[in-house]
């Protein structure tokens, strides 16, 4: 083999290399924008299931006491959301700055008050702001619970690419933070799931 | 929105997939959506409705066990980003995007945002294994798996790794709601009406179990009569029935959608003694929706649809004695039979397109609320590598 030879061999493994290395970086590129895409429509639906629940405990169609445990839960939901803006902090955003507690608490809060007598009440006045803004609240939480999973899933992604040997010994994932999985209690009041 | 469905399995073969695409399709047309449908054909004739585009002839090979009509190949491929390209959809819906079809290459081409649906449980885990790594950069694009049923679900988690969102498959209920006419298959209380459907050929439906079970029916209720509904060669099975069962059952062989709601309608006992290999038991959603009421094999699947508290009643899968101790309890009690009548009616309305298509339409915009968000420069770059890569379509 003379060394013109072996300089080509090397060569054509180096390119085969450099082009692996780039795949494998842009690929990772994509499931991180992914992850930070699903966390802001987490983020986002969850904004919007918190308002909603605030527009139920202010619209006049539930009991004071029924609007006061309502509105002290999506208050407190709302609130950790304004001091924690993911789109401030990716990097806070990207571990959801330990908002599971509020969220979790807003869920239990919605399942022990949206009883069946409470949600039938509510449906009957049809087109009263009590029912409208029960349905906001039916909906944007369904769009969390998916939101939640999609996230979920692009994190487990992210982690298993990153995991791999080459990833790690070539920093192809740079500086950015390892997702983390979002993990709360989401689940539809039994009395609105039929 | 622009909603583009692509669906792996011929659109002029009636299928549960092509069904399903179908129905998605016309609600959300209904609704104001724009909806492009990409599916191969059978005949390159078919009459294809508006909204279907044919990425070109379907073509017999085996895959996963059986036969199916798929189609691949340089000019489905070519196809298909056409179609991606004149589309220019909000959010491309892929059903069964890991079997070798249009979907997959829709998969592969795709720069929207990708939702996809799982329909079968049965998928052979040596194919999908040999074709991880293969398929794997493109089963990231996916932003979100949908699943049909709980055991879809554990296939997709068995073979893909993740989760996927149970959202069930739809019924047109309206369709099969009882209208209170008198067909020639109503019963009486001396002659009541038990209604089969499915392939009489098939072993998994269950026609052997439910024949097993007549005579103690017959013993019972002398008068009762079993009309079965489904294609296959009906002078084979019926020869081998014993004479008393042979004279109390009718074969209707394949009968029209119509005549299928009818006999739900009129059925005094809907029953459904399938063996396994059900995903989602779409038939008991229609029998409920009919307001008929349901016996059917514990199968989970089956479990499933009946919901929490059983919108019908279950005997253990392949058990012929149980079945018939559970029919004739059934047929002894119209107040029980009334009792589980009104709960179909009722579970049914939770599988009716309109719930099962505004969770779908959920599942669309929590995925375009993410695509939308996606930084349109990610925040890392792999240093001077990141800038080797292939532009993907829709990036030069």
């Amino acid at each position: 083999m003379d060394v013109l030879q072996v300089a080509t061999i090397i060569a054509l493994v180096l390119l085969a290399l450099s082009w692996y290395l780039s795949y494998s970086a842009s690929r990772l590129d994509r499931l991180h924008a992914k992850v930070e895409g699903a966390v802001s429509a987490l983020d986002a639906q969850l904004v919007r299931r918190a308002e909603a629940t605030l527009e139920l405990a202010t619209s006049g169609g539930v009991d004071p006491a029924t609007a006061l445990l309502l509105a002290d839960a999506a208050s407190e939901a709302l609130d950790r959301h304004t001091h924690h803006p993911l789109s401030h902090d990716p990097l806070d955003g990207q571990t959801f700055a330990g908002r599971e507690g509020t969220e979790t608490d807003l869920t239990e809060t919605l399942r022990a008050v949206l009883s069946d007598e409470t949600v039938q009440g509510l449906r009957l006045e049809v087109g009263s702001a009590g029912a409208e803004s029960l349905s906001r609240v039916e909906a944007s939480a369904l769009r969390v619970q998916l939101a939640r999973r999609f996230h979920n899933d692009a994190v487990r992604e992210v982690r298993r690419v990153r995991a791999k040997k080459v990833v790690r010994l070539f920093r192809l994932a740079g500086h950015a933070a390892l997702p983390q999985r979002v993990d709360f209690d989401d689940d539809l009041p039994p009395a609105v799931v039929d | 929105m622009r909603i583009g469905l692509v669906c792996p399995y011929a659109f002029d073969v009636p299928g549960g997939v092509q069904f399903h695409v179908r129905d998605l399709a016309e609600f959300f047309l209904a609704q104001g959506h724009e909806v492009g449908v990409l599916a191969p054909v059978d005949e390159l004739t078919a009459e294809l409705p508006a909204y279907v585009t044919s990425c070109g002839r379907a073509v017999p090979v085996r895959y996963n066990g059986s036969v199916a009509r798929l189609t691949f190949g340089p000019v489905t491929s070519s196809r298909v980003s056409r179609w991606l390209e004149e589309g220019e959809f909000d959010v491309l819906h892929l059903h069964e995007p890991v079997t070798p079809s249009a979907s997959l290459m829709a998969l592969w081409a795709s720069s929207e945002p990708v939702v996809a649906t799982f329909h079968t449980s049965n998928l052979r885990s040596r194919a999908m294994h040999a074709a991880n790594p293969l398929l794997r950069s493109s089963t990231e694009k996916i932003r979100a798996r949908i699943a049909v049923s709980e055991e879809a679900r554990r296939t997709v988690v068995r073979h893909l790794g993740g989760d996927a969102y149970i959202i069930p498959n739809g019924v047109d209920t309206r369709r099969f709601a009882p209208d209170g006419a008198l067909t020639r298959w109503s019963g009486t209380p001396e002659r009541p009406t038990l209604a089969f459907l499915g392939r009489i050929d098939e072993p998994r439906k269950g026609l052997a179990v439910m024949v097993a079970a007549m005579p103690a029916i017959l013993d019972a209720v002398p008068g009762a009569r079993l009309v079965v509904a489904g294609p296959g060669e009906v002078e084979e099975i019926s020869s081998a029935l014993d004479p008393r069962v042979r004279a109390a059952t009718e074969f209707l062989g394949s009968v029209s959608e119509d005549d299928k709601v009818a006999l739900l309608r009129s059925a005094d006992l809907y029953v459904a003694p399938h063996t396994g290999g059900e995903s989602f038991g779409i038939v008991l959603v229609e029998a409920m929706a009919s307001g008929a009421p349901v016996l059917s094999s514990d199968l989970e699947a089956f479990t499933a649809v009946l919901g929490p508290s059983p919108a019908g009643r279950t005997f253990p899968v392949g058990d012929g004695a149980a079945l018939a101790a559970a029919a004739l309890d059934l047929l002894g009690s119209p107040q029980e039979r009334a009792r589980l009548r009104d709960l179909g009616l009722k579970r049914a309305r939770s599988f009716d397109w309109g719930v099962v298509a505004e969770r779908v339409m959920a599942v669309y915009e929590t995925v375009i609320e993410g695509a939308d968000h996606s930084p349109v420069e990610p925040a890392l770059r792999a240093g001077l590598l990141g800038r080797l890569r292939w532009p993907s379509r829709g990036e030069v």
